[in-house]
C-alpha cells in the first residue's frame, strides 16, 4: 500500500512538511526549503558512539582525579585540580559562579557522558533500555548546558595570563581534559537520536500488538 | 507545505509529528512518543523573548561597570572590569588575550541581542525577505551565547591558580555574577525564539494571492 511505504516528518526548524519513504535507511536529507538537517543516518553510529562514551567516561574521571595545573612564583607554589575553582568560589560565597562553574563543567558533561553510555552500551547489545526516552530527553535539554569547550579557551587565555607571572606546570589532568574536550564534541557530531526514537516506537507497536 | 496548515506540529524534543485537534481545549497537548507538550508554536514566544532580552540589556550594564576580579596582594587591591581587563592587556602587549576577551565578552553578547532584537522586529512585521538567511542568524545566535563564557571561566581559573594564603589572592568581582547573568538570560532567550516565525508569512501571502485570484 502507498502510505505504508511513506512517512511525514516536518523540519523543526522552518516547519516544512516532507514525506520520505519509510524503508530511507541511510545518507544526509536536508529541508529543501530552509537547509536544515534533518536526518543524519550515519552508517555504525550505535558502535562510534558507544566507543566514545566509554572514552569519554576515562577521561572524565582521569580530569577530575588527577592535579590539573601548579602554578610557581618565587618560593610560592599552588596547586589545582579541576574544581579547586569551585571550591574557592563557594569558600567565598560567591554561589552563582560556583554553581554555574559547577553544572557546566562538571555536572551536565557528567550526565551527558553517563547517560550516552548507559543508553548505548545496551543498544550495541541489542537491547533497548526502558530509560530510553528519559535519556534522550535530558540529552536533548542539557546539550547547550554543557560547556567543556568554552571552559578551554578559558584554560588558555589564563595559563598565557600567568605565564608572565611565574611558572605553569600542567598535571596529568590537563592533558586528559583537552582530550576530552575533542572526545565530546566529535560525539556531538555523530550523536543521531532519530534511529534511537525509531527504537522507541518499534517497542511501543510490538507492545501495542501484544 | 507547511505542518501548521494541516494542524500538525513536530514535537520540540523528539521531532515526532503530532496531529493537534482543531479545537484548543483544556491543557496542553502532549507528544505520543516522548510525553513533551506539543505546541504550533512556541507560546508567547516573541513576548518571552523580548522581556529576556531587555533583562540582559539591563543586566549588561553592571556587568561592564563591575568589576569581574580583584587582586588582592599586601599593596591592596585592584579591581579590574571587562574594559579595563583588555585596555591593561593591549598596553602589555597581549593582543591575543585582549581579543579573545573582547570578542567573548563584549562582541558576543552584543551581536547576540543586537540579532535577537532585529529577528523579533522582522518576526513582528512579517517581513517576507531573507527568510534563509535569517533561519541561519538564528542558527548563529544559539551557537556563539555559550562563548561569552570564557571570561567567567578565566576568573574562576585565576582564583584557583593565584591563591597564596594571604600574600596575594583574586577574588571575583560582582560585575562577574552580572555577566554570567547575562550570558544565561541571553542563551534562554535564544531558546524562547520559535525560529518557525520567520516562516510564518506564507499563510499572509496565499491569502492575498487568494483574494486577488478571487
Amino acid at each position: 500500500m502507498g502510505e505504508m511505504a511513506e512517512k511525514i516528518i516536518c523540519c523543526h526548524e522552518c516547519d516544512e512538511l516532507l514525506r520520505i519513504p519509510a524503508t530511507r535507511k541511510e545518507g544526509r536529507l536536508k529541508c529543501p526549503r530552509c537547509g536544515t538537517v534533518l536526518l543524519r543516518q550515519k552508517k555504525g553510529m550505535v558502535e562510534i558512539m558507544y566507543a566514545l562514551s566509554i572514552a569519554a567516561a576515562i577521561l572524565f574521571l582521569l580530569t577530575n582525579y588527577f592535579p590539573f595545573l601548579s602554578f610557581h612564583v618565587v618560593g610560592n607554589t599552588s596547586h589545582a585540580n579541576f574544581m579547586t575553582s569551585i571550591v574557592y568560589l563557594f569558600g567565598e560565597k560567591d554561589w552563582l559562579i560556583g554553581i554555574a562553574v559547577l553544572m557546566t563543567t562538571v555536572i551536565v558533561p557528567m550526565i551527558r557522558i553517563g547517560l550516552m553510555l548507559s543508553l548505548f552500551g545496551p543498544i550495541y547489545h541489542g537491547i533497548v533500555p526502558p530509560y530510553t526516552i528519559f535519556a534522550l530527553k535530558v540529552l536533548s535539554h542539557s546539550l547547550p548546558w554543557a560547556m567543556l569547550d568554552v571552559f578551554l579557551v578559558g584554560v588558555f587565555v589564563s595559563m598565557v595570563k600567568l605565564v608572565k607571572m611565574g611558572t605553569i606546570i600542567p598535571g596529568l589532568s590537563l592533558w586528559a581534559f583537552m582530550v576530552m574536550v575533542f572526545v565530546m564534541a566529535a560525539m556531538q557530531v555523530v550523536f543521531d537520536p532519530q534511529p534511537l526514537w525509531e527504537k522507541v516506537d518499534q517497542r511501543r507497536r510490538e507492545k501495542g500488538v501484544a | 507545505m507547511r505542518a501548521i496548515d494541516l494542524g500538525m506540529a513536530s514535537c520540540h524534543t523528539c521531532h515526532e509529528v503530532v496531529k493537534l485537534p482543531k479545537v484548543k481545549g483544556e491543557g496542553a497537548v502532549l507528544c505520543p512518543r516522548c510525553g513533551e507538550e506539543v505546541h504550533l508554536r512556541k507560546p508567547n514566544s516573541i513576548q518571552y523573548t523580548w522581556a529576556l532580552v531587555i533583562a540582559s540589556i539591563i543586566l549588561y550594564i553592571p556587568a561592564n561597570v563591575l568589576p569581574m576580579m580583584e587582586v588582592e596582594t599586601f599593596a591592596g587591591t585592584q579591581a579590574d572590569t571587562i574594559i579595563s581587563g583588555v585596555i591593561y592587556f593591549l598596553e602589555t602587549g597581549s593582543y591575543l588575550i585582549a581579543s579573545v576577551i573582547f570578542i567573548a565578552s563584549i562582541i558576543v553578547p552584543i551581536t547576540k541581542l543586537i540579532l535577537l532584537s532585529y529577528l523579533l522586529i522582522s518576526v513582528q512585521k512579517k517581513s517576507p525577505l531573507h527568510k534563509k538567511k535569517r533561519k541561519k542568524l538564528y542558527v548563529l545566535t544559539e551557537i556563539i551565547g555559550k562563548w561569552s563564557m570564557v571570561d567567567v571561566y578565566v576568573v574562576a581559573i585565576m582564583i584557583a591558580l593565584v591563591h597564596f594564603g594571604g600574600m596575594t589572592e583574586i577574588k571575583a568581582g560582582d560585575g562577574a555574577t552580572y555577566f554570567l547573568l547575562v550570558v544565561v538570560v541571553t542563551m534562554i532567550a535564544a531558546m524562547q525564539f520559535d525560529p518557525k516565525l520567520i516562516w510564518d508569512t506564507e499563510i499572509q501571502e496565499k491569502k492575498e494571492t487568494d483574494a486577488r485570484n478571487a
